[in-house]
């Protein structure tokens, strides 16, 4: 099911919004299909991916990552080593972690591989291109924790979305965070209609930095514009001092417009809250986003029923289809 | 072939343990079993060890912890070897210097003040860590990094939010990035850590930064995870990672 649903995109990028969401049963699950259809693919993980415990909870078990013969691999010589399956080493990235430097390899032999590559978005979007070049039809980058950087449109084409009973205790809260992520995820695309003398290129200090008082004075200073450009990250600091110097504005309503999805950063409110308040966020490239998956099951703690969770999702999510890989319903699913 | 202070010369594609003579395999282990003080929980100590591997397995001395409980004190030669040849040519093993040489390696590797921002991150009000590896005074007779000629210190003390810090070591041009966060298992510490790492991508500046981060439950594993260069953990001195950041900036000089 997800294969088809994945199958245009050439770089995945698999992002969970936090750990434990089932992001790497969802890449497992992936690369069953991948084999069945005797796909070659390459791999590549932003965090460690096929670890047998978890490196933050050692009571929770990892799923193994299982790769076909052929497979194109990117992790640390010594991972690749320990795992202890025929391989062939193609190149030395030159990339360094913490565990060592990136090489990218092709697998003898089935087995199982810890998958460390580079975290660098920039790094991660040349091993990907390293691995098309070396014969894989599909790239799919694992990611780490809740780190998006790599599902940024100038690393991958296609986005999945893990998330799960992790996030929350509470089903509807768990829905929520869901939703927002995906608002965030899904920004729309900025329009070229304004004109020059409306929009203005903000200096990254006052965006990062500012205290509400410049944010006001930036206001002042700028009467006419209702476009913001920021070219790096926007947080919600200085959105909460843009709300807060608005009344002088008369209430007009402002656009922010950023590189990416990943370039946002929000925590307590979704793009939508602010949308009412008058604040537009847009993005200049936007992400696909394939397939949401869920982890019903919060380890060492509880499980919500896995039907009613995508039920919820499903009806506060439109227009992408929402997956449990664990779930019998998955195998029995329709075709999409 | 490594050399041995006797001498001797070591296979370190196959290196074994050593006790009394280099290739011996000799390993000193304990365990206690839940089982009377006695010859069959000797026996019972002797077999476990032949399943674990070790051929001529001895006990060198066994007690009685309490009721139904053994302690024991084995030895065993052990018939495993590891390649340390290839893996410390992996890339993850940091060779230490002590303070003098960090001077000597940045002023003839890096040649300008290398500069450092650092903080304790988010909402995390325990400064100490950041200070022990900044500031002049350090911590056990070790001064921070504040006291080294190679370095350009700028800490910024607790709570910092992450968006501030990077403000802050873009205006600086910062080399290196430290941050110390107290991990709990809570994912508000880590999802704090992992913003600083996404704040700094936004920026476009990843490859220009070293991101390190440290705290009492941090490991190199953990790191990688987060998306840091170097996690530093309990027993980290301010050489070490002064040791990294000038061995990591002379890397990437000389691959640009």
């Amino acid at each position: 099911v997800l294969s088809k649903l994945i199958a245009p995109a050439r770089r995945l990028a698999l992002v969970g919004l936090a750990k434990n969401t089932g992001k790497t049963e969802t890449l497992a699950s992936i690369l069953r299909e991948l084999a069945e259809q005797d796909r070659c693919v390459g791999v590549t993980s932003i965090g460690r991916d096929g670890e047998e415990h978890d490196v933050i909870d050692a009571r929770i078990d990892k799923p193994r990552i299982v790769l076909q013969t052929g497979s194109l691999v990117a992790s640390t010589g010594a991972l690749m080593r320990t795992s202890g399956v025929a391989y062939e080493r193609l190149a030395q990235t030159g990339v360094r972690t913490p565990l060592g430097e990136v090489v990218i390899a092709r697998l003898g032999e089935q087995g199982a591989i810890e998958v460390a590559g580079p975290s660098a978005a920039e790094d991660v979007r040349e091993v990907s291109e390293a691995m098309l070049g070396y014969g894989a039809e599909k790239v799919l980058i694992d990611g780490a924790i809740d780190r998006r950087a790599a599902s940024s449109p100038a690393v991958a084409d296609g986005l999945v979305m893990a998330t799960g009973a992790i996030l929350s205790e509470n089903i509807e809260e768990v829905v929520a965070v869901t939703r927002d992520a995906v608002e965030l995820v899904r920004l729309p695309k900025a329009g070229n209609e304004v004109s020059e003398d409306e929009r203005v290129a903000l200096p990254r200090q006052i965006v990062l930095n500012g205290e509400p008082a410049e944010i006001a004075a930036l206001l002042r200073e700028h009467p006419r514009a209702s476009t913001f450009l920021v070219e790096g990250a926007l947080g919600e600091r200085f959105l909460e001092g843009l709300l807060a110097a608005r009344p002088q504005r008369a209430g007009r309503e402002l656009r922010i417009v950023v590189g990416d999805p990943t370039k946002v950063f929000l925590r307590h409110r979704g793009p939508n809250w602010y949308r009412r308040q008058g604040l537009e966020i847009e993005v200049l490239s936007t992400i696909d986003l394939k397939a949401i998956t869920v982890n019903p099951v919060a380890p060492q703690s509880h499980r919500f029923d896995s039907k009613r969770l995508r039920e919820l999702i499903e009806a506060t999510i439109a227009d992408v289809p929402v997956l449990d890989v664990l779930d019998p319903s998955y195998h029995a699913a329709p075709e999409p | 072939m490594g050399r041995a202070g006797s001498g001797r010369e070591i296979d370190l594609e196959r290196v074994k343990p050593y006790a009394d003579h280099l290739g011996d395999g000799i390993v000193q282990f304990s365990f206690t079993l839940p089982v009377p003080y006695g010859l069959a929980a000797r026996k019972a100590a002797q077999e476990l060890a032949k399943k674990l591997g070790f051929e001529h397995p001895e006990v060198v001395h066994y007690q009685r912890l309490t009721d139904g409980y053994t302690y024991f004190v084995m030895f065993g030669e052990c018939t495993q070897t590891v390649d340390y040849a290839s893996l410390s040519n992996e890339g993850f093993d940091i060779e230490y210097m002590s303070e003098d040489e960090i001077e000597v390696f940045a002023s003839e590797r890096i040649g300008r003040p290398i500069v450092i921002v650092g903080a304790a991150t988010g909402t995390d009000t325990h400064s100490v860590g950041i200070d022990a590896m900044l500031n002049l005074k350090g911590f056990h007779g070790h001064h921070g990094l504040e006291g080294y000629r190679a370095f350009e210190t700028h800490n910024l003390g607790s709570q910092v939010p992450n968006s501030v810090l990077v403000s802050k070591a873009i205006d600086l041009n910062a080399d290196a990035i430290l941050v110390s966060q107290t991990v709990t298992q809570q994912n508000l510490h880590i999802n704090n850590l992992t913003e600083l790492v996404e704040i700094v991508e936004a920026e476009g500046r990843r490859r220009q930064l070293i991101l390190t981060c440290g705290g009492a439950r941090v490991s190199n594993e953990l790191a990688k995870e987060l998306g840091y260069d170097a996690g530093f953990s309990k027993g980290t001195y301010p050489h070490h990672v002064a040791s990294f950041i000038v061995r990591e900036l002379a890397a990437r000089a000389a691959a640009a």
